[in-house]
């Protein structure tokens, strides 16, 4: 494969709207060359309409698109030099695997011992060697997969779209070809944007996230980073499970819970005395307690899930809300047993994560 | 234990509806059908039911049967002109009528089946005096226009069933590789839809074929058509070589269809 050289991809203050309702609003991102970047939110936020805005199938409302700094908002999809895998992967069911993938290469008019030896070329870098003469509809969702992206990555495109890839495969296959996908990127050094509604799809395949909700980037980040301090109260429930707690804003170190307990925070933004905020805190930073005190919740154990690697603990505050556990299994230990009344107090101050009550 | 039984009946209602329409279709399309063949084998002179014998003798008469002849190859390339014509006139206005969401296209999609709900007979008449009013009298060339607009439905219906199939990401799978809007066309739009247009070309032969009002007011006394010419016949003197025309009519239809069937799938491309 030619080593494609890395382009940079820049969205200045996207808007889109469609008739009178906004599918994005005020997008600013800027991807380096050869950067892997998902773009992560629930159906309807708006990541499928800036990726058709990016591939250039749509022309935004407002703002620019940036190829390398210079303008693209007037160029098609292959002007663009985007290569784009398809949800359904669209191979052309009437065409064999070779000839599909052959196919951008002829209409970028090259030669034919050029474009058989490109298809060989392409089919093995994919392990698809041998089913060049095979129709699609004769191979498995993952081998459509490989196909469609040999046939993307033929024609050397200077960004690589894929439009939730996985989506319709299988577990264990998925996983596979998020390997497979990740190395193709990292050894073609190809910018990528990976749009995705799986969390750990975007976690364990991305260098950046931007979860997006109702048309906005509510957060750019690294996969850590997004994790660990989520800046809204969205991406903290989107990404990964976690328990939300409502209360009350004492000072800058404490919040009065609804239910009694007063949990020592250290936010990053002070809100005011009395002000109504939610605490969010993941189920593995939760801690079991030997007794009851200041800051500790009292609980009785309701549903014991093991789930291999951890147990997740589902318990019942008293005079409150559920919450959910998680505390990595110890082969020899017990499983704590329903009914059991335990102590739980959040691993540190800066586990808790403070947002505004909406 | 009452709702399994419920549907249990609805289930029999079901299977007794299809079997009664299955036994009519039987009754009333297969059997008159068996009745034309059986009588042009007939050995006798005259048309009867049942035949007193069997021969191929009134299949080996058409051999002879010029005006007969003459109106069948009239009728042949009416057709295939008329084919050719709303195979292409189809094609376009199913392809504008599929990429376009405006009102106005709806109506253009009306206004192109409106030739089957309206009667043919008088369409065929309307045709002839409007033509009579242009100064121009009955020809081929306004014959086969005639049968196309009868026609172009057909092609239409099926092309827009098989335009409705084809995934849109193909297309853009085709833009986002490079090429043109003539190539994604020819090489991804045309092969896929391509099943649909033979059909309605098809079954726009077989209507421009037997069409009857519309050659009835628009062929001239030279170009005789063959339903016409076999109508006359049989009103005139009981020719027994329309029954054989009829059936070696019949005959070619289903070897055509099953062609059809075979190699593009026919009765699939009609829903």
């Amino acid at each position: 494969m030619t080593a494609s050289r890395s382009h940079r991809v820049r969205l200045d203050a996207i808007t889109h709207r469609f008739g009178a309702s906004t599918a994005v609003r005020d997008i600013n991102l800027d991807i380096a060359g050869g950067e892997l970047v998902a773009l992560l939110g629930p159906s309807g936020c708006g990541k499928s309409t800036l990726l058709r805005i990016i591939s250039g199938f749509i022309r935004q409302s407002e703002g620019r698109v940036l190829f390398d700094d210079s303008i693209a908002d007037a160029l098609s999809p292959a002007e663009r030099g985007v290569g784009i895998v398809f949800q359904n992967y669209a191979l052309f069911p009437h065409m064999s695997v070779g000839e599909n993938v052959a196919y951008g290469l002829q209409a970028h008019k090259w030669s034919r011992e050029r474009i058989a030896k490109r298809v060989a070329e392409m089919l093995d870098l994919v392990h698809m060697g041998e089913f060049a003469g095979r129709k699609p509809r004769e191979l498995s969702g993952g081998q459509q997969q490989r196909v469609a992206l040999a046939r993307c990555l033929a024609i050397d495109p200077k960004v690589l779209l894929l439009d939730e890839p996985f989506g319709a495969l299988d577990k264990n296959l998925r996983l596979d070809m998020q390997i497979e996908v990740k190395r193709l990127q990292r050894q073609s050094g190809i910018t990528t944007i990976l749009v995705t509604h799986d969390q750990e799809e975007a976690l364990s395949m991305a260098d950046r996230i931007a979860v997006m909700s109702r048309g906005r980037i509510e957060q750019i980040s690294t996969p850590t980073g997004i994790y660990d301090t989520p800046q809204t109260l969205f991406v903290n429930e989107f990404v990964g499970t976690t328990n939300v707690l409502r209360g009350e804003f004492i000072d800058g170190s404490a919040v009065q819970l609804e239910h009694g307990v007063v949990l020592p925070v250290s936010p990053d933004k002070i809100f005011q005395q009395g002000h109504a905020v939610v605490v969010s805190i993941r189920p593995e930073q939760l801690r079991f307690q030997p007794a009851p005190s200041d800051g500790v919740f009292t609980a009785i154990i309701t549903t014991v899930l093991p789930l291999g690697a951890q147990v997740v603990y589902d318990v019942a505050l008293t005079g409150g809300p559920s919450l959910k556990v998680a505390e990595p299994r110890d082969a020899e230990g017990e499983l704590r047993e329903v009914g059991a009344t335990v102590y739980l107090a959040p691993a540190s101050p800066a586990a808790c994560h403070v947002f505004p009550a909406s | 234990m009452a709702g399994r039984r419920r549907i249990r009946w609805e289930a029999l209602s079901l299977k007794l509806v299809f079997g009664l329409l299955a036994a009519i279709a039987l009754l009333f399309l297969v059997l008159p059908t068996a009745v034309v063949l059986l009588t042009s084998l007939t050995s006798s002179q005259s048309l009867r039911f049942p035949p007193p014998g069997f021969s191929l003798r009134w299949y080996v008469a058409l051999l002879d049967a010029d005006q007969m002849q003459r109106a069948g190859l009239n009728s042949l390339i009416v057709a295939f002109w008329t084919t050719l014509l709303s195979s292409i006139c189809g094609t376009a206005a199913a392809l504008a009528i599929a990429r376009s969401r405006s009102p106005l296209m709806r109506a253009a999609d009306l206004l192109f089946m409106s030739p089957l709900l309206l009667p043919a007979l008088s369409f065929g008449f309307a045709a002839l005096i409007f033509i009579n009013r242009l100064g121009l009298s009955p020809s081929v060339p306004l014959l086969v226009l005639g049968h196309g607009i009868v026609c172009v439905p057909f092609v239409l219906r099926t092309t827009l069933a098989s335009l409705s199939q084809l995934d849109a990401s193909l297309l853009e799978a085709s833009e986002s590789l490079g090429a043109d809007r003539l190539t994604t066309f020819r090489r991804i739009t045309l092969p896929l839809i391509g099943p649909g247009i033979g059909a309605g070309a098809f079954l726009a032969f077989m209507a421009s074929f037997d069409n009857v009002p519309v050659s009835l007011f628009l062929a001239d006394e030279r170009t005789e058509m063959l339903p016409i010419h076999l109508w006359q016949q049989i009103e005139t003197n009981l020719d027994v070589r329309t029954a054989a025309a009829s059936g070696a009519i019949v005959i070619a239809t289903l070897i055509l269809m099953l062609l059809a069937e075979r190699f593009a799938g026919l009765t699939r491309q009609m829903h």
